[in-house]
């Protein structure tokens, strides 16, 4: 999705309100502060993904979206009216559950028309509404059973055309994907990410897979602690990270982080750390001794012989074949560095190589571990 | 005392010393319910033959005879089944109900509350009993039908039982709902009921149970002949035939009757619904 400058999207908003936007929303249980000040504009269809840790808060925002807990502070609006006051049923949002969260004693038939039902639809028209959804998910076969003769992926099928026949303002996703198994798994991402594409509805995705958050998303939001770490598209987060845990949080293997200073004058300044690096002058002018942590990530780094000049030296600790590529452990001055390679055998467990971090794919962060920009 | 994998393992020694134990045991049980049935079919002279007959002989039908026609014991059991049906109804609205509050409802001095319902349920009924009849007594209620089904839905027990059966349904199943735009007693009536029938037909069954034999409230509590229950009409059968022990038989015999036309039906039922896992997701 194109986003639109912030201050002309503000004036924009009267006329296309945000499907979802939330200001300054906390969540405060007695001692722990599970969200604080989150807030987030959400387009018209467009896909956001809460990505983050267990315990980030992700699905405690999403229920506060839902309506389904009160936030402590802060306001939600769905649709440009504000939904802090409405009860879970006014704010025109669907929700697709980890669990699934089917009736039992409901065929498909029943669980797929409840909402429009339980809205006092007719039904001539429920009927017809469910066998249209039945239709875009490949359930009608299955119309006459009960949720526990399903199988998982018929489940979640059930579950989402749950959401869908309601045509809600937005569909709130908590990790609708991870109680199936992994190949099922991928094959239900692509078919969500088809179906989002068809019906282009608003959709907060809940997960903490990043490798489904990088694939579906428009936008990522990666939380922790219940607080919003950065919000990009995929490439933004992942070429740009906003800090460490973002850094190390997506991407897999995960990036290298390295320990250190900056060295040495102006003109001639290096990292020191496990690997002694020098920094280009495209790096903001950093004094002496200051405290960084450098980052590259496994694909970026250079295997070579070890006798290269410029080149960092460590012992292959370990070689994992992933088929595609190779994972390969180094020991560098006591510190694992993975290198992500394509060529196989380009290394043996206990070998002696050469690595090489080129200059523009690297990452440094602050002793706060915020990122500090290349100019 | 033997393995734990099941009949399928067991060598013939173990299996032979199983069935006899079994054998024991069902014997223990069923020798003296056979007793019961075999003096209410013989006539009072009958009773004290010796050697006593294994098997009565010439059966004799007059206990039923007189009692079904010749005494108040139809009138008896019309009063508890009605009492007893009343309480079970209105028991399983009235736990389910509040079992789900208990379960799923976040209120303030739940669990206190809570706590205190269980150590109710520690109380013994003789230690109620009279402050019982007091209060039902202060409220004009003895001897009347309210007198006998009043008392027994303030039993705990059903709460308890039935907010475990809540507590293990899924939260989102709830929040599901209430996006779908289900009221909250429409959550209680359209999703948890439906999930918790086989602990509905459990309470139902442990509650009718209990007050088709319940014997010392109602004697306390209604001496109206009207409203006389089972129990203490069969009680009062020692004045009334003497000790006929052939009558009494009988009417243990009948009051077997109608727990039994209603226990094998529901007992299919809910062992039914227990294996097909109505619980699970």
């Amino acid at each position: 999705m194109t986003t639109t400058p912030a201050p002309a999207r503000a004036a924009l908003a009267a006329v296309i309100p945000y499907a979802i936007e939330l200001v300054g929303v906390t969540k405060r249980y007695s001692t722990v502060t599970a969200l604080s000040d989150i807030s987030l504009e959400i387009e018209p269809a467009e896909f956001v993904v809460l990505l983050g840790p267990s315990g980030c808060g992700k699905s405690t925002l999403l229920k506060i979206i839902a309506g389904l807990e009160d936030s402590t502070g802060g306001e939600v609006y769905i649709n440009g009216k504000l939904a802090n006051y409405l009860r879970p049923k006014e704010r025109d949002v669907a929700m697709v559950f980890q669990n699934y969260a089917l009736y039992p004693h409901m065929t498909v038939e029943t669980n797929l028309g409840f909402p429009l039902k339980m809205r006092g639809g007719k039904k001539d028209v429920v009927a017809r509404e469910v066998a249209s959804v039945a239709a875009l998910l490949e359930l009608t076969d299955q119309l006459k059973r009960y949720p526990e003769q399903l199988s998982g992926g018929q489940r979640q099928r059930v579950a989402l055309g749950r959401a869908i026949i309601r045509d809600p303002v937005a569909f709130l996703m908590d990790e609708p994907l991870s109680n199936l198994d992994a190949l099922l798994r991928v094959q239900m991402r692509s078919e969500l990410l088809k179906l989002h594409r068809r019906v282009g509805k608003t959709t907060i995705y809940v997960t903490h897979d990043q490798v489904e958050a990088m694939t579906m998303a428009d936008r990522i939001v990666v939380l922790k602690g219940g607080v919003i770490q950065q919000v990009g598209s995929t490439h933004e987060v992942y070429s740009r990270p906003a800090n460490t845990f973002v850094a190390t949080f997506v991407g897999s293997p995960q990036m290298n982080l390295f320990a250190g200073r900056v060295e040495g004058t102006v003109g001639e300044r290096r990292f020191s750390g496990a690997v002694s690096l020098p920094l280009d002058s495209n790096w903001p002018s950093l004094p002496s001794d200051t405290s960084v942590t450098l980052g590259v990530r496994p694909e970026d780094i250079e295997l070579l012989p070890p006798d290269t000049t410029d080149a960092a030296t460590g012992t292959v600790e370990l070689v994992e074949d992933v088929g595609a590529e190779d994972y390969v452990s180094v020991a560098i001055n006591g510190q694992t560095c993975i290198v992500r390679t394509s060529s196989h055998q380009a290394a043996e467990e206990g070998e002696t190589v050469g690595l090489r971090f080129p200059p523009d794919s690297l990452h440094l962060f602050d002793a706060d571990r915020m990122r500090i920009e290349r100019s | 005392m033997f393995h734990s994998m099941g009949p399928g393992r067991w060598s013939p020694a173990e299996r032979a010393t199983a069935y006899v134990l079994l054998i024991a045991l069902s014997l223990v049980l069923i020798v003296p319910f056979y007793f019961v049935v075999a003096t209410s079919l013989r006539n009072s002279t009958a009773l004290f033959e010796y050697p006593p007959k294994l098997i009565p002989d010439p059966l004799y039908f007059g206990n039923f005879e007189r009692l079904l026609f010749h005494s108040e014991f139809p009138h008896w059991m019309l009063n508890t089944l009605f009492v007893a049906t009343t309480v079970a109804a209105l028991k399983v609205f009235i736990d389910s109900l509040a079992g789900y509050a208990f379960a799923k409802i976040d209120f303030r001095g739940r669990n206190g509350l809570f706590i205190l319902m269980i150590a109710m349920l520690m109380v013994p009924f003789g230690a109620i009993l009279i402050p019982l009849y007091k209060i039902a007594r202060d409220l004009g209620i003895t001897n009347t039908y309210l007198a006998l089904i009043l008392p027994p839905l303030a039993n705990p027990l059903g709460i308890f039982l039935m907010r475990q059966f809540i507590v293990g349904l899924p939260k989102d199943l709830e929040n599901a709902a209430r996006l779908d735009g289900v009221s909250e007693f429409g959550i209680y009536w359209r999703i948890i009921l439906p999930l918790v029938k086989p602990g509905l037909v459990v309470l139902a069954v442990i509650v009718f149970t209990e007050q088709y034999v319940s014997f010392l409230w109602p004697l306390v509590s209604v001496s109206d002949k009207s409203l006389t229950v089972m129990t203490v009409g069969v009680a009062g059968m020692r004045s009334f035939g003497g000790t006929n022990y052939g009558l009494w038989s009988a009417a243990a015999v009948m009051a077997l009757v109608p727990i039994t036309l209603l226990f094998f039906p529901l007992q299919r039922q809910f062992l039914a619904r227990s294996i097909s896992g109505a619980l699970k997701q």
